[in-house]
């Protein structure tokens, strides 16, 4: 609308961001956990003048920094160049609201990097004391960039009173800042036990050192647990009420919700069972089926968190279908593609027929021959609906979600999106681009697949 | 069709800050990214060539550089933030469709740099064990790397060259597109500007690194011995003045041979003439300062001499590229007359951490300093 829409095929746009935050996210949590963690270990190493935990400590310092300060830092670098791809409208807003939030934060991601290289690349030749300062230091400031960061992030989900009062502070302290604060620390705790139990188990043969890594990293691993369990109680509880509903009536989040229990409980009890009270268990097959279980709990979590935001890319501030809320009447008024920048663009290069005044002719779209109303049809669907469904295949797929439907039923759908499914945006168009769009979705929707006997009963029944 | 009509004009949120403010730190933070990343943008393939064809004291610097670029990379990528930023603060409207239309090749980027990174890695703790422990993987992944970083030199200079040539846009859309969606597959490969842009830059780049190389050898590498330092001494000025010239002649291709009229009028009239001038001719200085003393090492006042005159010269070529990026803009997007709401509190708040980070970050540094007097335990 406001900008071109990119098309993905199969996959949608959007998810490619989705693919490359799951990666940063499980390795960013490593990176402030990890950090916390290097600084308590080296010290207590220190203290106890233990010099094999501090060789193991600057081997993974080392494997922290070639996964965090290079995976880690490029994968936060690919959520800003695909949001920005994917979702321009809702990036610029949040830009715009959170500028001097992400510049804040950048001060601290820059005391990180020059912490975490002294730390590691000075390793036995600092003083003991200064190397724990510093250790400290990139801890510290890493988890204020995890504060920051879910400021920014948790206000996609609830706004709170920026609506009325649009001032950084309001947006920054959204009823889902602290809740989700409070999770995400716990999970970086939690997660970089996982990746030291992966690591020590990998690369550690002295089973002496490598009970003592289980029994420590244990404790913040259970504290993680205790705290995602806070914060995923106080999220859910601050969620708007729509998204709560969302949660209750879809289906697969409902069986996500049930994954995501069942992994923490697993997690949380091999981590009892396991290092806490049998560190002995720490083999690499052990040690991988917990950082897998916490992995895949850590990935559902953050796909729950992105699918109750529907049907909002950033919630009440920006729609699904790239517009903004306020917009709508508008839109329905003088036409969706008359409204967009680049969809009208497009029609108007490509059918200059059907522009009378500078303006998109409405009664001469649907003059169009066939195959051009599919293209316009298409077009439509492009910018109304590809940021959450693909078109035949791939993800959440228009087409197929529509099998067997007729015209009539397909147009009712269309004209009332967010009647039929709370969750759907509201249709943004007229009368004709509703028809145009059906066109199109008639043409990509397979027919009612056959075999089932009820159909026949049914139809042999039917007067 | 008029190109201008494919901006959006939508009254979004006001930009916080004032316009000066934004410009000055997209300046800024460009000119502070440029630095590091010059240094991997020719540097590698400097180093690369140097381990290959030069005498010994050419691949202990090559070794050098390579054991430092890990570090150069994380600040180059990093110092990139800043002026990504505030770019798509107040230049939203252009950028992004821009990078939509090139989408592909914009992400590439990203994909195409993780594995360079990780090459650099992998060469540099090779080298950091002696030129005996590198085997052709490494040779291989340094090369790689090398390729990888100018492409994305390439890769860059292509996406925000398209940001300014909107005149551009209505062909590449209607050229790559499903039903009006674009497909991200355009390039930008038919403006004049993108090859000279470039090339131009290739030249900083290698200014950038012989200037280095003398700082470098001044402070860092003074435990290299004299002779390591009397060839940085010989070699560093030729390297520099290689670059100059190329700075010079595709800077020239672009000034002469690209320019459209209006920004030609604008950066030719005062006082824009005397920025370009300054700018074009800027590099004399640090060569001149290389070229100063008969003295058969950099000392190292003069070593930092240069070194800030090199941040010059960046600096002045990042100020030109802003004033010439709003000139070409103008025409299309006038970006300094969208609205401010300037937000302080969230100001003050990124200025006074900005300068307690910066105060940690110089403590930290101090301790590195001093940890290298002592030997690795």
């Amino acid at each position: 609308m406001h900008f071109p829409w990119w098309y993905v095929p199969d996959l949608t746009s959007p998810m490619l961001i989705a693919f490359i935050a799951i990666i940063h996210v499980l390795i960013a949590h490593y990176a402030v956990g990890g950090g916390l963690f290097l600084a308590v270990e080296t010290g207590f190493a220190y203290k106890t003048q233990n010099s094999t935990y501090l060789d193991y400590l600057k081997r993974h310092t080392r494997f922290f920094v070639l996964l965090t300060a290079v995976l880690g830092a490029l994968t936060g670098v690919g959520i800003w160049w695909t949001i920005g791809l994917a979702s321009p409208l809702a990036t610029e807003v949040l830009i715009r609201t959170f500028v001097f939030g992400w510049a804040t934060e950048w001060v601290f991601f820059v005391v990180e990097i020059t912490a975490a290289f002294v730390f590691y690349y000075y390793w036995g030749r600092l003083p003991p004391k200064t190397h724990v300062v510093i250790g400290w230091i990139y801890g510290g400031a890493a988890w204020i960039s995890l504060v920051l960061i879910t400021g920014i992030t948790a206000f996609m989900l609830h706004p709170g009173g920026w609506l009325e009062h649009r001032s950084f502070w309001v947006a920054f302290f959204n009823p889902q800042f602290i809740p989700q604060t409070i999770a995400r620390t716990g999970g970086a705790l939690l997660l970089t036990s996982l990746y030291v139990y992966l690591h020590a188990s990998l690369t550690l043969k002295d089973p002496k050192l490598r009970d003592l890594i289980g029994t420590r990293s244990a404790r913040p691993a259970l504290l993680g647990s205790i705290l995602i369990t806070v914060g995923g109680i106080g999220w859910y509880l601050r969620l708007p009420e729509s998204a709560q509903a969302v949660l209750a009536s879809a289906a697969v989040l409902n069986v996500l919700i049930a994954i995501i229990f069942a992994l923490t409980l697993i997690v949380f009890i091999l981590l009892y069972l396991g290092p806490y009270r049998n560190p002995g268990w720490l083999s690499p097959g052990f040690a991988l089926a917990l950082f897998l279980f916490g992995l895949a709990a850590f990935s559902t979590g953050e796909f729950i968190r992105e699918a109750v935001r529907k049907p909002y890319i950033s919630y009440n501030v920006v729609l699904g279908n790239q517009i903004f809320p306020k917009a709508v009447p508008g839109l329905r008024q003088g036409g969706y593609l008359e409204g967009g920048v680049w969809p009208k663009a497009f029609v108007s290069m490509r059918f200059p027929e059907v522009i009378v005044d500078g303006k998109i002719d409405r009664s001469r779209l649907l003059s169009l021959p066939p195959e051009d109303r599919l293209l316009v049809g298409e077009t439509i669907f492009h910018y109304h609906c590809n940021d959450c469904h693909a078109t035949t295949r791939g993800y959440s797929p228009a087409g197929p979600v529509l099998t067997g439907r007729s015209r009539e039923s397909i147009l009712e759908l269309v004209t009332h999106l967010d009647e039929s499914h709370f969750f759907m945006p509201p249709w943004a168009g007229t009368e004709e681009e509703a028809q145009l769009l059906t066109d199109y979705l008639v043409h990509i929707a397979p027919p009612r697949p056959g075999g089932m006997i009820h159909r026949e009963i049914v139809s042999e029944q039917d007067p | 069709m008029d190109p201008q009509m494919l901006i959006d004009t939508t009254a979004l949120t006001d930009i916080p800050a004032p316009h000066w403010f934004v410009q000055f730190f997209k300046t800024l933070g460009f000119a502070l990214h440029a630095i590091p990343m010059n240094l991997w943008y020719s540097g590698i393939l400097v180093a690369m060539l140097l381990a290959a064809f030069g005498p010994s004291a050419a691949k202990r610097f090559s070794a050098r550089l390579m054991m430092q670029m890990p570090v150069i990379v994380a600040f180059g990528v990093n110092l990139g933030i800043v002026p990504l930023l505030f770019l798509q603060a107040a230049y939203g409207k252009v950028f992004y469709p821009a990078t939509i239309l090139i989408a592909w090749p914009w992400l590439a980027i990203v994909f195409l740099v993780i594995p360079a990174y990780y090459a650099v890695y992998y060469y540099a703790f090779a080298i950091r064990k002696g030129p005996e422990a590198l085997t052709w993987r490494h040779h291989a992944a340094g090369w790689g790397a090398a390729v990888v970083f100018f492409g994305v030199g390439f890769l860059y200079t292509h996406g925000l060259s398209l940001m300014v040539r909107v005149d551009a846009w209505p062909e590449l859309f209607m050229a790559h597109n499903q039903a009006g969606a674009a497909l991200g597959t355009a390039t930008n490969l038919g403006d004049p500007t993108l090859w000279p842009r470039w090339m131009m830059f290739w030249g900083l780049a290698l200014t950038t690194t012989a200037a280095w190389m003398v700082l470098d050898s001044a402070w860092m590498g003074v435990r290299e011995g004299r002779a390591y330092r009397c060839w940085v001494r010989r070699f560093a000025p030729v390297l520099y003045a290689v670059g100059f010239v190329w700075f010079a002649i595709f800077g020239s291709w672009y000034v002469f041979g690209t320019w459209q009229a209006s920004v030609a009028d604008a950066m030719w009239s005062m006082p824009n003439a005397l920025l370009t001038l300054a700018t074009g001719a800027a590099g004399v200085l640090p060569l001149v300062l290389m070229w100063w003393s008969k003295a058969r090492t950099f000392r190292r006042w003069q070593a930092t001499a240069i070194a800030a005159a090199q941040v010059l010269v960046i600096g002045l070529n990042a100020i030109s590229r802003q004033v010439v990026q709003n000139i070409e803009l103008r025409g299309y997007y006038d970006v300094l007359a969208q609205p401010t709401s300037v937000e302080w509190g969230p100001l003050v708040m990124f200025l006074v951490t900005m300068v307690a980070g910066l105060a940690v970050i110089v403590w930290l540094v101090a301790q590195a300093v001093r940890a290298s007097a002592h030997p690795a335990v």
